[in-house]
């Protein structure tokens, strides 16, 4: 018992492990980036001309962008664009994610054998 | 861990007292719907024959092996035990009141599925343990661990299912004219009965009906709502898109003055912060849920456990991208001025179709369909919660030498006792529906997600990590609804949404606790090679 058995995400042990981790780590950073990164950017591109007033519950009234901007004005299929990419949209890139995976993880077994 | 428990409790009660989101009577003149009640009635014998008829197949075709129909049919069954009044009935009425920021549900609800697949479904599958209490109690060698987590189990269950109850309630209520109160009880009795018999019976053939009937009940009333207005009916999933539009900018009758553009625009009525803090624990709690996980536990072919899950997906999907439509179609009517529909956020799916002015037995079909996610639901977390009760509590703990005969027993009464135990918070709900489970969401994902998440892809962490490590994600959790709501920090950790905080609160401590506390057993660190590299 010579070899390393301490398994840690970020030091993956074995080919079959070094390969899963790899294709996980892809689809986690695509997961994250179409999320979130779309909330940034809607934050980014927002005319800031255009704010509101929201009173936090703390009594404090702040005031913030309220995310005008071309990808809101813009029209897809009759939706606000980014109300389309988030309602509609990113759920179909959740799906194909986890198709990929599917996909990947079948191969991967077949070839070591699982 | 009693203390704990009543401690929970004794929170709830004092949250229940603060009667902001008192239930509102949605049929005040006591009448009693006949169409809709035939509808609903019909429904529930269909389910108990379904349950008969199908009782020879056993949860083992549930799994069934082979391509197409078994994956389709277990992904539809995913989708029908996942989707409840949360989904059917709440996620509308938030995107009613909050407009683009209520689309972290949607977001929230689906998004954590790739969570799951991606990190833990392959490995919990070798694993090869029953329940999630199962996992903990033997990957961090502690009873200790296991009864806790068995608690959470039963807490998370407790939580969720109140939200149904009072979905439940609504909708007999609706249908019936008795009042909410007595609706809590009767429609509960009723699912109690039925969650007692159909755990005798053919319990997957029952979801995948359910979810048929779901998905009918949901999207039949959309086409007529749609066409009604004077949007594209053909799919108004895609033609709700330009009446979310008009209701920003004006149009299609309502007059630009008297439109609304807080409804669509992404920061007007939140922070971005509010946004990713809400979207990231539905997330990270749907990766955490005892139930949705122990799906893999007891699969025969890991692949297909996992292709059910992409169907799954999809199943969920078609209900996901209808819920903002019937927000969309109701906010509009409501801009147009038609008045005589007293609004109810959290029957806003039926409120749609009789603001739109369809006739009453199309909305029945809808509060027919409510039930229906309900029941199937809590059909699901009263198991897991009684599971927990007589196999992780009972048998591992306290009586290892059970028969399988008091084990069922066990269940049976924990069963009862957590249905009726729910029913007394259910009278009196302390927020809205989405809100409720979106706690229970909260919860899974401050404990049972770095738990898992740590235990599976970390072989250093160990048993004392745990244990701090759940009591943390507990306090997080429960400690956010204790915070004043006019402080700073009710700001940053708001009830619906903390684990924005307590998952990296819970990793950090359990990280640091784990470096500080001798290493588990090589046993442990060789299981979990193999469950990621079995050779």
């Amino acid at each position: 018992m010579n070899k390393d058995i301490n398994i840690n995400f970020f030091k993956p042990v074995g080919d079959f492990m070094k390969k899963d981790v790899a294709m996980k780590k892809k689809l986690l950073i695509v997961w994250f980036v179409a999320t979130y990164g779309f909330l940034f950017l809607l934050k980014l591109v927002a005319d800031p001309g255009k704010t509101v007033e929201l009173t936090l519950n703390t009594g404090e009234k702040i005031t913030q962008v309220s995310g005008v901007s071309f990808l809101t004005e813009t029209q897809f299929l009759g939706f606000p664009f980014h109300y389309w990419y988030s309602g509609q949209f990113l759920i179909v890139l959740f799906i194909f994610l986890c198709y990929v995976y599917c996909k990947f993880i079948d191969k991967l077994e077949s070839e070591y054998d699982k | 861990m009693k203390k704990m428990m009543h401690w929970g409790l004794s929170l709830f009660f004092v949250l229940m007292s603060t009667n902001a989101f008192a239930v509102t009577d949605l049929n005040p003149e006591g009448k009693f719907k006949v169409i809709p009640a035939i509808l609903m009635i019909a429904l529930l014998i269909l389910f108990i024959m379904v349950g008969v008829f199908f009782k020879a197949q056993n949860t083992e075709d549930y799994w069934a092996a082979g391509r197409g129909v078994g994956q389709i049919g277990g992904g539809m069954a995913i989708a029908s035990n996942w989707m409840s009044a949360a989904s059917y009935l709440g996620m509308a009425g938030l995107i009613y009141l909050k407009g683009y920021f209520a689309i972290s549900y949607v977001l929230g609800w689906t998004g954590g599925y790739v969570l799951l697949l991606v990190l833990m479904a392959g490995q919990v599958r070798r694993y090869g343990k029953y329940t999630a209490p199962d996992f903990v109690g033997d990957r961090y060698y502690s009873t200790t661990a296991r009864l806790m987590s068995a608690l959470i189990v039963i807490t998370i269950s407790f939580v969720y299912a109140v939200g149904q109850y009072k979905g439940i309630g609504m909708m007999f209520n609706w249908i019936f004219g008795i009042n909410y109160q007595t609706s809590v009880i009767v429609g509960t009795g009723v699912v109690l009965a039925y969650v007692l018999i159909s755990g005798m019976l053919g319990a997957t053939k029952n979801m995948q009906v359910q979810y048929v009937v779901i998905v009918i009940t949901f999207f039949l009333p959309l086409f007529f709502i749609a066409s009604k207005l004077g949007y594209f009916s053909a799919v108004p999933q895609i033609g709700y898109g330009a009446a979310v539009y008009d209701i920003g900018h004006g149009g299609n009758g309502i007059v630009a003055a008297a439109s609304d553009p807080s409804y669509y625009l992404p920061f007007a009525k939140y922070t971005a912060y509010h946004w990713f803090a809400l979207c990231i624990t539905l997330m990270l709690g749907t990766a955490g849920l005892p139930h949705v996980i122990g799906r893999f536990y007891v699969v025969p072919r890991v692949s297909d456990a996992r292709w059910q899950v992409v169907w799954g997906l999809f199943c969920i999907a078609l209900v996901y991208w209808t819920a903002p439509a019937y927000a969309a179609f109701a906010k509009f009517s409501n801009l147009l001025g038609t008045t005589g529909t007293t609004i109810t956020p959290d029957a806003i799916v039926v409120n749609a179709a009789e603001l739109a002015g369809l006739p009453e037995w199309f909305a029945g079909f809808l509060a027919a369909g409510g039930v229906s996610a309900a029941f199937s639901t809590v059909g699901g977390l009263l198991m897991a919660g009684s599971s927990a009760f007589a196999h992780d509590i009972y048998f591992r703990v306290l009586n290892p030498n059970a028969s399988e005969e008091s084990k069922m027993k066990i269940a049976r009464v924990g069963t009862v006792i957590l249905g009726v135990s729910i029913i007394i918070v259910a009278l009196n709900p302390p927020a809205l529906i989405a809100q409720i489970t979106a706690v229970a969401f909260a919860l899974g994902a401050n404990t049972f997600f770095p738990l898992f998440l740590l235990g599976l892809w970390w072989s250093r962490t160990t048993k004392e990590a745990a244990i701090i490590g759940m009591i943390v994600g507990l306090v997080v959790t429960f400690g956010s609804m204790l915070i004043p709501k006019t402080s700073i920090l009710a700001y940053y950790i708001p009830f619906t949404s903390s684990a924005i905080v307590g998952v990296p609160a819970v990793l950090i401590t359990m990280i640091v606790v784990s470096m500080m506390t001798p290493e588990p057993s090589q046993e442990i660190k060789e299981l979990l090679y193999k469950v990621h590299n079995d050779e």
